[in-house]
């Protein structure tokens, strides 16, 4: 083959693996009507069972990380905000940040007549829409596994950046070494290699989170083993 | 009485200090939460003017709406040629029996003697400020003259030098003989980057306002050259029409 052809296979395929990085897109395409967006980012469609498990996800920052009713919060993927609906009763102001203009459209529904709640559309990887020094906490849910790893580690680097001193951080994926993460891992290897969704989720391990969160400058890291069977981060800036 | 009597606490009681801190210390802390959440909202507030996505949606918006107008005009422009293309049509037949008639050919001998006399007859001296035909100039032009006018007056904004090297001492708009002169020696810096440095031309920018009266019109864009001849930069027709009401 000619080398001409070996630069255009290249390109090719460069984009084909280009499609996960292009977040905005595909997220934006999954967030054409509620019921699809809640599907994609919360696996069900009705409000009673999106309030539970938010409640549960709320019980979980409790416990790992604490949470205070003056607490200025940001949540880094926030979806339709299912979790910030009902968090935004035991906190000064949430504030839910996400690369998908379509599922904060739902959310802004969801969330309407909350006025301690606000919504911001990031333009691209990282928080750069947001000044430093702000948060209390800053926690990123069910996320990661749709990132690359360069991606997840932008958004721990940006977290560290938008904390105040002293404030708290929490990011959760699952883990490639329990059963769950086993599965999902084998089931993704399946794919053929041309038809991987770019949203497919990849697992983290426990070193992997937390050498992001040391490097990023985080103290008093922690590994959480949730009943979730996900893994959680949680970390401190310094103060 | 009977039991102990209530306890009153004296202001010195350390537990109601306690007590008055930690308000106070929550109290401090709630303001402080609250100003770092105001301080987010301005900054998203500022940022959202000036983040990149803000700038990119301004001005894709700002070239959706040229695109429209250059439509506009290619569409104004298209109706214009064809009715030219039918005057021109009725100009030739009417041309084509002229000269077909009977007084066309008796008249021929006449028309021959006349041509042979025009030729003997010395060429008539050239206006005043004749633009020289035939200068090169490099040049650049930032609001294009290839337009429909539909304001009564516009102004040319653009760079140019003469490519022989000479200096350009003055600009001006001849539409239709009217001469509309204009400011040149403005500062391009881009331009120069580019380019290089002009030294007879270090400032190459210009701007001519004009009238633009209704109707059909020859515009040309001329400099003057070592404050002596006057050569023409660009030519075109034009076509100015108002906007309707």
């Amino acid at each position: 083959m000619s080398s001409e052809n070996a630069h255009a296979r290249w390109r090719r395929s460069a984009t084909t693996l280009g499609e996960r990085s292009a977040y905005k897109k595909v997220w934006d395409g999954q967030a054409e009507d509620f019921d699809v967006a809640s599907l994609a980012v919360a696996g069900h469609m009705d409000e009673a069972t999106m309030d539970l498990t938010a409640r549960g996800f709320i019980d979980t920052l409790r416990a790992t990380v604490g949470l205070d009713p003056n607490d200025v919060i940001l949540e880094i993927g926030c979806g339709i905000g299912r979790i910030g609906k009902p968090l935004s009763r035991e906190c000064l102001h949430w504030f839910g940040a996400d690369i998908s203009g379509g599922m904060l459209g739902h959310a802004a529904a969801r969330l309407r007549g909350l006025p301690n709640t606000s919504l911001v559309e990031l333009s691209t990887v990282g928080l750069q829409e947001f000044p430093s020094d702000a948060f209390d906490l800053v926690y990123c849910t069910i996320v990661f596994m749709h990132l690359f790893e360069w991606d997840r580690y932008r958004y721990v680097e940006e977290a560290f950046r938008v904390l105040r001193p002293g404030g708290r951080c929490y990011f959760d994926n699952y883990p490639l070494d329990s059963e769950h993460g086993w599965k999902v891992f084998t089931e993704g290897a399946r794919y053929p290699l041309d038809r991987r969704p770019a949203h497919i989720s990849m697992a983290s391990t426990r070193e992997e989170l937390g050498i992001y969160l040391a490097k990023a400058g985080f103290q008093d890291v922690r590994i959480h083993d949730l009943p979730n069977e996900l893994i959680a981060a949680t970390g401190q800036k310094p103060g | 009485m009977d039991g102990p009597s209530p306890v009153t606490p004296s202001p010195e009681d350390p537990s109601l200090r306690i007590a008055a801190l930690q308000a106070e210390i929550e109290g401090v802390k709630q303001r402080e939460a609250a100003f770092r959440a105001k301080m987010v909202h301005e900054f998203l507030d500022r940022g959202e003017r000036n983040t990149l996505l803000h700038v990119l949606r301004e001005e894709r918006a700002a070239l959706i709406r040229r695109e429209q107008e250059a439509f506009a005009d290619l569409e104004a422009f298209t109706r214009k040629l064809e009715a030219e293309r039918a005057t021109v049509l009725g100009l030739q037949d009417e041309l084509g029996r002229i000269r077909g008639s009977w007084s066309w050919r008796l008249a021929a001998p006449l028309r021959a003697l006349g041509r042979i006399l025009s030729h003997a007859r010395p060429t008539p001296s050239p206006g005043a400020n004749p633009p020289a035909a035939g200068g090169v100039f490099t040049y650049y032009l930032h609001t294009s003259p290839f337009r429909i006018y539909r304001d009564p007056t516009f102004t040319l904004r653009g760079w140019a030098w003469p490519n022989d090297g000479r200096a350009v001492t003055a600009v001006r708009i001849n539409l239709d003989g009217r001469l509309f002169v204009g400011r040149h020696g403005l500062e391009e810096p881009e331009v120069i980057d580019r380019h290089g440095p002009q030294p007879a031309n270090p400032l190459p920018g210009f701007e001519i306002a004009f009238e633009t009266p209704p109707g059909g019109h020859l515009l040309s864009l001329e400099a003057q050259i070592e404050n002596s001849e006057w050569r023409s930069i660009v030519t075109t027709s034009i076509w100015c029409e108002p906007r309707l009401p």
